[in-house]
């Protein structure tokens, strides 16, 4: 393609005050000969957009440079696909936050724009990926509450489904159930499986697999080919994008004899007593006597740092309903709950009422000890937690545990990939096959593939249904992406994909490894097998790999070289220090704009380069930037470790461990380590940003400035 | 044979649901218990927690616990003073104030005296209303005074002569006795009725 330059400098919003609009147009037309350059009082007013399309029209104008607020807001006033086009910032980066006609704030606005102007200098528009023979059905795994109502979603949604259940009956954990409570959380509702299972046969969108398995996914985002086993016999089908509803398991009672389990016939688990409602009538197991007098124990093995660290959401309604039960076969009967928080999650505080109008007695507190007498009735005691005093409770005829859940991702193999990377989910540390739930629910961290319910996350009935919903949307909106090309969450949209120069690859295998999504396969002779569709278009390949022959037609390691090249350094005399911020898109970027709606002054001396993903950052571009001068580095990204915000899981701490690396590059330059820093930014800390920034303006401030100036 | 896990240590109070069932059935408003959760906005709003041995929350958490004694003989339930600020901020919507009351007058009814002035003021006032239809404020707090006794109310009426001379000037209280309402007699007719159905009286 022939590229034709137009930039377009807004001058409304304080920025025409702010800079000298003429200065800042040589800077187009004589540094880099833009055949067009124009300027706009109000350029995402209908005149302003007029005015581009026009130059579009009639001047064949199509590489734009808009010159103007952040590229975060008005995208879609200012939106002129498909011409390659690119935001220079310079109003919540400059004009915002800089005092107006000063001459610092006229450099940093030049250099935002001489990036700006290499930046498209360098892209190339974008050619979409199209797999052969993509296929939009979506593939449910698990046929219990969750993955029924996925199906039904994605069916009614008008998506073909194939519904996969291991047993030989759809139902799930449901069909061991005896009641429900649900919205609007009055009473104890009827289960209803039947309805859910006919709705899902005569849904002719869908077709359902049972006492089936899955031998093997392999592929990616719609080009997933899926074998599954039954009665023997193995079938191929090819599926789009996968939800995965495999459940959940009841944590082990058997690790719960500090309650009594295992050691008294009339401690029961929440499990065995919806088992006994649903025969009909509760009894003490040790002789089958009506029960008068029945505890519960709450977060039985949950909220416990030995057992389940988290909280198992459900266990204080199954509590609620139980003690239900009890009451609903003998009013007179003593329903006690000891618990530590109840909680009920949505509009379930309703049914909490109802149990205490029935009259259960709820006691905050913990057991200490529990024990038996001859006739097996069994006496706990526990501290109160509100009365401040030990406390016995005697004559019980019943305990029961309200065990909590475990994820099914944490041991089963569901899906059995065929990635380079291993058959199951990575997990995140409780054992849920997350990839970010605050940013993304439902994304695992497999693209493509998607979890609902309790394989998730614990959650009752009502919000599984919801959840299977959200996930199946998902589902449907990678099959509608990837058909078109385009990337999924968080880059959604995005038509680039890294391509590799494979006569260069030395086979080192880091980008296979360090891909968070498991894109990279490899062949026999370790090559490394990208799957385009299974990308998130993060760039952490591209900041892996040593040889730096993996780039996006808009974003590569020649590209960010360049812009920081383009940056002009003035001389060690000048006082003047420049200093790099390689900023992520994601959270930081945004709370960069904040601070500038804000109007809480930066210092002059930055240069701002959004990128990715701290994991696309390539060692090369700091080498490169001391070397050239630069003062210092900042890298600003997601939280990392166990509590990761990374929205590519993995970036930031990858970018971590490569700027550890760094400082025997700046050893061999004689450069002070302290010229490199990595700091964690989320979305919301736009006030604690420039304090950040002017941290590591004062460090660099103190250094000499670097001696690479000018040479 | 007894088996046990975890230090038995057989002290503690046991759980008794019978005094819960007589709060339930015989004190007003005392079914509406049930339905605290205990969440304690009760006992951060009350202004007189500090003077309080047990805060509303604990009241009603001792009551579950079937721990009538503590609960029958505490000041708390007579310090009430009907400020409100439980009432209209429980989320539970527990009418905290009168159950408070309600176990006040339970507890005289029952022979405890949790707060022989409380009981005392009460009753005064409640004479005065009983005599006038409405408050004389020099009144009840003479008669008030001397229910101590003569010298300990002349005493508690000279320490207090400043608020009384106090009200008088921002008209709060007047120089001459109150007259009795019009009608005082049917006033009194209600009352007695209330009386004799186990409503009102004094606290
Ligand atoms: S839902 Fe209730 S019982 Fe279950 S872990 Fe959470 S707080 Fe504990
Ligand atoms: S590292 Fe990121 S950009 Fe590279 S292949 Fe994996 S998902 Fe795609
Ligand atoms: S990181 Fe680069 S050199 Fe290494 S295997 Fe991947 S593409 Fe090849
Ligand atoms: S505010 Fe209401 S619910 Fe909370 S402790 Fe007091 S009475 Fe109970």
């Amino acid at each position: 393609m022939d590229k034709k330059l137009g930039v377009y400098i807004c001058t409304g919003c304080g920025i025409g005050e702010s800079l000298d609009i003429e200065a800042l147009k040589k800077v187009a037309t004589k540094e880099f000969k833009a055949p067009v350059c124009k300027t706009h009082p109000w350029l995402c007013g209908s005149e302003g957009v007029e005015m581009v399309k026009a130059d579009m029209t009639n001047e064949g104008v199509n590489t734009l440079s808009i010159v103007a607020c952040s590229p975060r807001v008005k995208f879609d006033v200012l939106d002129f696909s498909p011409a390659l086009q690119d935001r220079v910032n310079v109003r919540e980066q400059v004009a915002w936050v800089l005092p107006a006609g000063d001459e610092d704030t006229q450099m940093m606005a030049e250099d935002q724009l001489r990036m700006g102007l290499v930046k498209l200098n360098k892209s190339t528009p974008p050619e979409p990926y199209l797999a052969e023979n993509m296929s939009k059905t979506v593939l449910v795994v698990g046929g219990g509450f969750s993955g029924m109502n996925a199906a039904i979603g994605a069916a009614q949604a008008g998506y073909p489904v194939i519904l996969v259940e291991k047993e030989a009956q759809l139902g799930g954990f449901m069909k061991t159930m005896n009641k429900r409570v649900r919205p609007p959380y009055k009473e104890l509702a009827d289960v209803d499986l039947e309805g859910q299972i006919k709705k899902v046969e005569a849904e002719p969108n869908i077709k359902v697999f049972t006492a089936a398995q899955i031998e093997k996914i392999s592929g990616g985002p719609g080009v997933f080919d899926v074998t599954l086993s039954q009665n023997g016999s193995s079938v191929t089908e090819r599926a789009g994008s996968v939800v995965l509803a495999t459940g959940w398991k009841p944590y082990d009672a058997g690790k719960l004899e500090h309650l009594g389990y295992g050691k008294f016939t009339n401690v029961i688990t929440n499990i065995q007593m919806e088992e006994m409602a649903r025969q009909g009538k509760i009894t003490r197991p040790s002789d089958g006597k009506e029960v008068k007098n029945v505890l519960f124990i709450q977060c039985a093995g949950s909220r416990d740092e030995n057992h389940l660290p988290y909280c198992s959401s459900v266990c204080c309604l199954v509590s609620l309903k139980q003690a239900t039960y009890v009451k609903d076969q003998d009013p007179e009967a003593a329903v006690y709950v000891l618990y530590k928080d109840i909680r009920t999650p949505h509009q379930s505080e309703d049914f909490y009422r109802k149990v205490q109008r029935d009259g259960g007695i709820f006691i905050r507190g913990e057991m200490t000890a529990i024990s038996e007498d001859g006739n097996k009735n069994l006496v706990v005691e526990a501290d109160d937690a509100l009365l401040n005093e030990k406390i016995r409770l005697e004559d019980l005829d019943l305990v029961v545990l309200a065990v909590g859940l475990v994820p099914t991702a944490l041991d089963e193999m569901a899906l059995n990939l065929d990635y380079r990377q291993g058959p199951g989910l990575p997990l995140t540390k409780y054992g849920f096959p997350d990839s970010n739930f605050i940013c993304f629910p439902y994304e695992t961290q497999r693209t493509g593939i998607y979890a609902a319910g309790c394989v998730r996350s614990p959650m009752e009935t009502a919000l599984c249904a919801e959840d299977a919903t959200g996930a199946a949307l998902k589902a449907v909106q990678c099959v509608e992406s990837t058909a078109i090309g385009a990337s999924t969450f968080p880059r959604s949209g995005d038509m680039t994909y890294p391509e590799f120069q494979m006569q260069r690859c030395t086979q080192c295998k880091r980008c296979t490894e360090e891909c968070p999504f498991g894109a990279i396969n490899e062949d026999e002779k370790a090559n490394p097998l990208p799957n385009p569709t299974r990308c998130r278009r993060c760039g952490t390949c591209m900041g892996a790999c040593p040889e730096r022959i993996i780039s996006f037609k808009n974003y590569s390691v020649d590209m960010i070289g360049s812009m920081i090249k383009g940056i002009e350094v003035p001389d060690a005399d000048d006082e003047k220090p420049r200093v790099i911020a390689l900023i992520c898109e994601n959270d930081a970027y945004p709370a960069l704009d904040m601070a500038g709606i804000n109007r809480i002054p930066i210092d002059p001396f930055y240069r701002f380069i959004p990128v990715r993903c701290l994991g696309s950052i390539n060692l090369v571009w700091i080498a490169d930037a001391l070397a050239k001068g630069i003062d210092g580095v900042i890298l600003l990204g997601c939280r990392k470790g166990d509590d990761y915000q990374c929205h590519f899981i993995k970036g930031s701490e990858l970018a971590n461990t490569r700027m550890e690396k760094i400082s025997e590059t700046l050893g061999r330059l004689a450069l002070e380590p302290d010229r490199v820093r990595v700091e964690e930014i989320s979305i919301n800390d736009y006030d604690k940003l420039p304090v950040i920034l002017k941290d590591f303006m004062d460090r660099i401030k103190e250094l000499e400035p670097n001696p690479y100036k000018g040479f | 044979m007894e088996q046990v896990v975890g230090p038995k240590s057989s002290g503690g109070k046991a759980y008794d649901q019978s005094f819960a069932r007589e709060v339930y059935q015989k004190v007003d408003s005392g079914e509406e218990i049930k339905m605290c959760m205990q969440c304690g906005v009760c006992a951060g709003s009350c202004p007189l927690k500090e003077k309080m041995d047990y805060s509303p929350r604990k009241i009603f958490t001792l009551i579950r616990a079937g721990q009538r004694e503590k609960v029958l003989s505490s000041q708390a339930i007579m310090l009430c003073t009907s400020c409100y600020s439980c009432k209209v901020r429980c989320p539970r919507k527990v009418p905290v104030v009168d159950v408070m009351h309600g176990l006040a007058h339970y507890a005289l009814r029952q022979g405890y005296k949790p707060r022989e002035e409380t009981a005392l003021f009460g009753q005064k006032f409640w004479d005065n209303i009983y005599r006038l239809g409405r408050i004389d404020e020099k009144d009840v707090a003479q008669r008030y005074f001397l229910g101590h006794g003569l010298g300990p109310g002349i005493k508690l009426m000279l320490e207090n002569m400043n608020m009384g001379l106090g009200m008088m000037r921002k008209k709060r209280m007047k120089l001459l006795p109150e007259r009795p309402i019009k009608n005082v007699k049917s006033l009194r007719k209600m009352l007695d009725k209330a009386k004799a159905l186990g409503k009102g009286g004094a606290v």
